[in-house]
């Protein structure tokens, strides 16, 4: 190396030094250890021991195992794609020129940055099967023609549709972004379809949609990652709707039991960290394929995104 | 975006219809917020009692000849009559009885008033601490019109929630104050959000205005850390952090945002980018060392990004929840997130009028934060949800 | 002027020293600080309180230590992420069933050290209590805890119904065929619509122990080695005693009587409205018929004889006191613990009850300990502790078995008693179900103790 090269580099180790730490520390390591870990018979009160393939055998065959895997898979599979579908919607929406568009932008967003355990609460409490807002509205709906609305949260056919409802307040998140990119959409495109005659839906569907698709995609694919680690609104709801003490349960029967809950109850409650681990290295598999989905498709958009 | 060859009639048209539909489902959005309030600002019978209303309101009524705040319990469905016993068990006491009990007992009792079916049944409301004695209350059972109601809104709720957030003050020896659980939240925001600003951006200029040697290879890897879940890290963090024995305290939960987090690297990186390289390299002619053109020159340019990861990390540090569930295990050290979680499990029933007050206290300083920084935040998110 | 203040300057260090080496008025001599112990415990309310008056009294009698109660919701759940986190309580206020598993987990320390250290052996530790809260104690040969709050369960029988059935009131039933037979004569229909309004025992109420009636039977749950739940064929056969009740009841006739049952701990229990004529209750329930049902006329008795010549059977269980692994002031919290596990045997005043028997006092419990001092013997508030303090005493009262995987057999069990009183299984399926699942429980839980060395340490345990 050169002087000027090794001054350049000592600079850049300089800067990155603080980064280079945490890494080490807060990254690299657990992700070896873990891998390590998910070998062996771990808990922390005790050494970890070599027990080869085990916890990945019991993971098979253990049904809670494939229990949290369904919940979690079922939300994801709700949540998203009506996630998708009401940010997207309320952006095209936004994107009208109609008056007082930042108001209701405003009151779109807002809910998405309320904490998630004062959120949680909230919803507990509308969706209280006597008394919320929730069965308070739909109860003279559904009254004339003899149903009851459910009890939501302590009847396990219910509860994880509370949870995707709960979901679809915070989508103010994901209509900014799409808001965005609705803006992007080079006006010639329109322009060039009113040309041709197209409708409005003509347009959305031929213009507007090939065009933020890319967008749409990404964020949804996001989305399914942060909502395969749904972790704080699940445990508060299932801990509350069923009496002290079994919020790692999901209770009701099981049915808010999601992948991080299990994880985290076998890895804090039970101590099986091993075995927690191996549930964890499953995730990460999971997640890093669908992260480089993502990627390909934001690098497709940007050219070089990077 | 409209165009322009739509017809006048059709372009009013559509625009009413977008009107309606975002006034209707920003409503919706708004709807739990105001029931949030509107909870918090009930007493507590008014939020169990049906059908669901959002106004709270008080209640009078003559009971005894004098005129109190009642509450209103519910309504009989058939006529009967106001008794006092002259025998038995209850001699002396008043009672209400449904016409078959009427006549039944018609002996032993005498008639003090008689009541008519769907008139309420309503209780002296006396403001007791739960479990607390006293004088018993007054009753009566009146026809609606005699009782009148005007909207109240309990604003003691609010100072009496956050006294028994930490505790019941009554019983528990040891309870922890609101402001405690304030302070620790703001302590772990405060020193988060200053680590992660100074830290990132450091490290964001080394990858973004340096060249040497590794490091596109250094930043792939940089980014390729993101997409490691956090349960992965969890089990093994948490025995770092018992080895130098900081569970039960705050800094787990601080202290590695001062060593770099890979999104906000990857965030200000791309901002760094885009400031002329021109005036890094105006600085270098002059002699200026890489710390002092980072210091001077770059970072006051930089204040929109470092706003934006600022608001982000302090919303994060808010929201947080698994963090502390994690890490904290006494309750003096507590944040406002795990503070509001237990207080719902403390106590044998919920009380929600002072849950939902708790919580609108918790979400206050973010909405708050929020109406100051509007633009930023949302200029910041756009911005990272479509550079991806 | 001046010089004044010179002089002044000059003895100012000389003040400063003595001001501070000389102890304030009010200070112990040789100021050591008192050493704090952080007790947690899941209660609230009067047992709460009594157990306050216990610690007021503690940190009273001495000058190195004050124990700080906390009331803990999960207490076990906390601890084990406390001590896991490298940060628990010294004492840990935990139940009988967590001793077995948080001991092999490592999350609770054996006491033979700090009972040797006070130059008793195990054994002479141990031989303070009735022989069976010295098992609730230990765990594969070591003193894992101490006793907090004995509870001991005994036959509670409403003595109207058996007037009303033509039974003599103050003569409960003495053998299970008896029991059996009792329980038919107080089952009552209402003539009209034939359903039922009162039956004379019902497995499910209050239903926290299912488990109970396989010991009862002379079952064994565990034999030190191996599951044997299925295996032992008294255990079926409670279990198809169990069944019977339903098959005599008619199942949905028991669904509607059921669904008119309030809360236990309400005045709309279905013992206190007379819809069941006799139950298994613990020491603690007389407090519950005083709060929610102060007329009623009910008596306690032993449990009837099930297996021939086991008179005084009995089921016993406690609240636990333990000290958590890397706890900072073990020594201290030892003191507490032993402070709480004494009695002061000559007390002939309510003012000079200590330890167990204050706590016991107050809580309206019997004592866990051998010997009772004149004044609890004689003026306990319990209504009923002649019959407690026999039951306690018995060399038939059984408690949960001593195994790492209670939590999980306990649920086992609760499944199958669901099943069995439904009528979903027979008594061989729902057991042997079970003991399928429980064996290889307990073959990878044993396999992680021999992993870490564990296993042989444990020895034999008993059943």
């Amino acid at each position: 190396m050169t002087r000027s090269e090794r001054k350049r580099l000592r600079s850049g180790i300089g800067f990155t030094s603080l980064w280079i730490v945490g890494l080490a520390a807060f990254t690299a390591y657990p992700v070896v250890a873990s891998l390590y870990y998910s070998f062996c018979d771990y808990s922390i009160l005790k050494s970890p021991v070599w027990c080869g393939l085990e916890n990945y055998h019991q993971l098979v065959r253990d049904d809670l195992f494939w229990k949290s895997l369904r919940n979690t898979l079922f939300y994801a599979g709700l949540s998203v794609p009506l996630g998708t579908v009401v940010a997207l919607g309320l952006a095209v929406l936004l994107n009208c020129e109609v008056r007082g568009r930042s108001i209701y932008r405003l009151l779109f967003f807002m809910p998405s940055i309320v904490p998630a355990v004062a959120s949680a609460m909230l919803w507990l409490w509308i969706f209280n099967g006597e008394y919320g807002l929730m069965n308070g509205f739909l109860n003279p709906i559904l009254a004339p023609f003899g149903l009851h609305a459910p009890t939501w949260l302590a009847d396990p056919a219910w509860s994880k549709p509370a949870l995707v409802i709960m979901s679809l307040w915070g989508t103010g998140n994901a209509m900014v972004i799409y808001l965005a990119g609705l803006q992007n959409v080079p006006g010639e495109l329109y322009d060039a379809a009113a040309i041709d005659g197209a409708s409005a839906w003509q347009r959305f569907c031929h213009v507007t949609l090939p065009v933020i698709a890319p967008v749409v995609a990404f964020n949804a694919i996001m989305a399914i990652i942060s909502a395969m680690q749904l972790f704080a609104q699940a445990y508060i709801m299932s801990e509350a709707a069923n009496g002290n003490g079994n919020a790692s349960d999901g209770n009701p029967a099981r049915s808010t039991l999601f992948y991080t809950i299990y994880l985290f109850s076998t890895a804090f409650q039970d101590l099986r960290m091993g075995y927690a681990s191996a549930m964890a290295y499953i995730l990460f598999l999971v997640t890093a394929l669908l992260t480089w989905m993502a990627a390909r498709l934001s690098r497709s958009r940007h050219g070089d995104a990077i | 975006m409209g165009t322009q060859s739509e017809m006048p009639g059709r372009r009013t048209l559509s625009r009413m219809v977008v009107t309606t539909l975002l006034v209707v489902f920003s409503a919706a959005f708004v709807v739990p917020f105001v029931w949030l309030l509107s909870t918090s600002l009930k007493p507590i019978e008014q939020t169990l009692s049906l059908p669901v209303s959002f106004v709270p309101k008080a209640y009078y009524a003559s009971l005894g000849g004098t005129r109190m705040e009642v509450t209103m319990d519910f309504q009989v469905s058939k006529a009967g009559a106001v008794v006092r016993f002259l025998s038995g068990e209850g001699a002396g006491t008043l009672g209400y009885l449904g016409p078959e009990q009427l006549a039944a007992q018609s002996a032993s009792v005498v008639v003090v008033h008689p009541v008519a079916g769907g008139w309420w049944h309503v209780t002296q409301r006396i403001d007791r601490r739960l479990g607390e004695g006293g004088p018993r209350p007054l009753w009566d059972v009146l026809p609606r019109e005699q009782i009148d109601s005007h909207v109240k809104f309990r604003w003691e709720n609010y100072p009496r929630a956050l006294a028994a957030i930490g505790g019941d003050a009554e019983s528990d020896r040891h309870r922890v104050g609101f402001m405690t659980f304030l302070g620790n939240s703001l302590t772990v925001a405060i020193l988060g959000v200053l680590g992660t600003v100074i830290s990132n951006a450091m490290v964001a200029y080394g990858f973004a205005r340096l060249r040497w040697r590794g490091r596109d290879a250094f930043f792939a890897l940089t980014l390729a850390t993101m997409m490691v879940p956090f349960p992965v890290l969890m089990v093994p963090l948490y025995g770092v952090f018992k080895a130098l024995g900081l569970i039960g305290t705050l800094l787990p939960l601080w202290l590695p945002t001062w060593f770099g987090s890979a999104f906000n690297i990857f965030l200000m990186r791309q901002f760094f980018r885009t400031i002329p390289e021109e005036l890094s390299e105006a600085a270098r002619i002059d002699g200026c060392s890489e710390w002092r053109i980072f210091w001077r020159i770059i970072l006051p340019l930089s204040t929109p990004v470092l706003v934006v990861a600022a608001l982000f990390h302090f919303i994060f540090v808010w929201n947080d929840f698994l963090g502390p569930l994690l890490y904290l295990t006494r309750k003096d050290t507590y944040t406002l997130a795990l503070a509001l979680e237990s207080y719902q499990t403390q106590n044998g029933g919920v009380q929600w009028h002072y849950l939902m007050a708790a919580s609108a206290v918790t979400i206050l300083p973010v909405i708050i934060l929020f109406l100051l920084a509007q633009k930023t935040f949302i200029r910041g998110i756009a911005t990272a949800g479509l550079k991806g | 002027m001046p010089r004044m203040t010179r002089r002044a300057f000059r003895l100012l260090p000389v003040l400063l020293a003595v001001a501070l080496t000389a102890p304030a008025g009010g200070q112990e001599p040789q100021g050591q600080p008192r050493v704090h112990v952080t007790y947690w415990e899941k209660w609230v309310s009067f047992e709460a309180q009594a157990m306050q008056q216990v610690i007021d009294a503690f940190n009273r009698s001495q000058d190195r230590i004050t124990v700080d109660y906390y009331s803990t919701s999960l207490v076990d759940r906390k601890t084990l992420v406390a001590t896991a986190g490298g940060d628990p309580p010294d004492v840990a206020g935990l139940n009988a069933q967590n001793v077995a598993t948080f001991a092999d987990a490592g999350v609770i320390q054996p006491l033979d050290d700090f009972i040797r250290g006070d130059g008793t052996s195990d054994k002479e530790w141990l031989a303070r209590y009735y022989p069976i809260y010295a098992r609730i104690c230990s765990h594969g040969g070591h003193v894992y805890a101490g006793i907090s709050t004995p509870a001991v369960m005994a036959l509670y029988w409403n003595k109207t119904l058996f007037r009303e059935a033509g039974l003599d009131p103050d003569r409960p039933p003495r053998t299970l065929a008896e029991f059996n037979d009792y329980s038919r004569r107080l089952t009552k229909r209402d003539p009209k619509t034939g359903r039922l309004t009162q039956v004379g025992f019902l497995p499910q109420d209050p239903g926290w122990w299912p488990w109970i009636f396989c010991r009862w039977f002379g079952g064994s749950l565990f034999d030190g080695r191996r599951i044997t739940f299925a295996t032992d064929p008294r255990n079926v056969a409670a279990f198809e005693w169990i069944q019977s009740f339903t098959k005599f009841y008619g199942l949905e006739d028991v669904k509607l009587l059921s669904s008119e049952f309030g809360p236990w701990a309400s005045p709309a229990a279905p013992f206190f409205t007379g819809k069941i004529a006799m139950v298994f209750q613990g020491v603690f329930y007389d407090n519950y018929i005083r709060q929610y049902k102060p007329g009623l006329d009910y008596g306690v008795g032993p449990w009837p004889e099930a297996v021939p010549g086991v008179r005084d059977f009995a089921m016993a269980e406690a609240d636990v006191l333990t000290i958590p692994v890397g706890a900072r002031h073990p020594r201290e919290a030892w003191a507490f613990i032993k402070y709480i596990n004494s009695c002061n045997p000559n007390a002939r005043t309510r003012g000079e009850l200590r330890g167990a028997e204050l706590l016991d006092y107050l809580q309206v419990k019997a004592s866990p300990l051998q010997v009772w001092s004149p004044f609890f013997a004689e003026h306990n508030p319990h209504p009923h502790i002649d019959i407690m303090r026999r039951l306690s005493a018995s060399p038939d009262a059984v408690c949960i078995p001593d195994l790492g995987i209670w939590q999980e057999y306990f649920r086992e069990v609760i499944s199958a008693f669901d099943r069995v009183r439904l009528l979903d299984a027979t008594p061989e399926e729902a057991l042997g179900y079970s003991q399928a699942r429980l064996e290889k429980s307990w073959d990878r839980y044993r396999r992680s103790l021999e992993r870490h060395g564990q296993w042989s340490a444990l020895g034999e345990v008993a059943p």
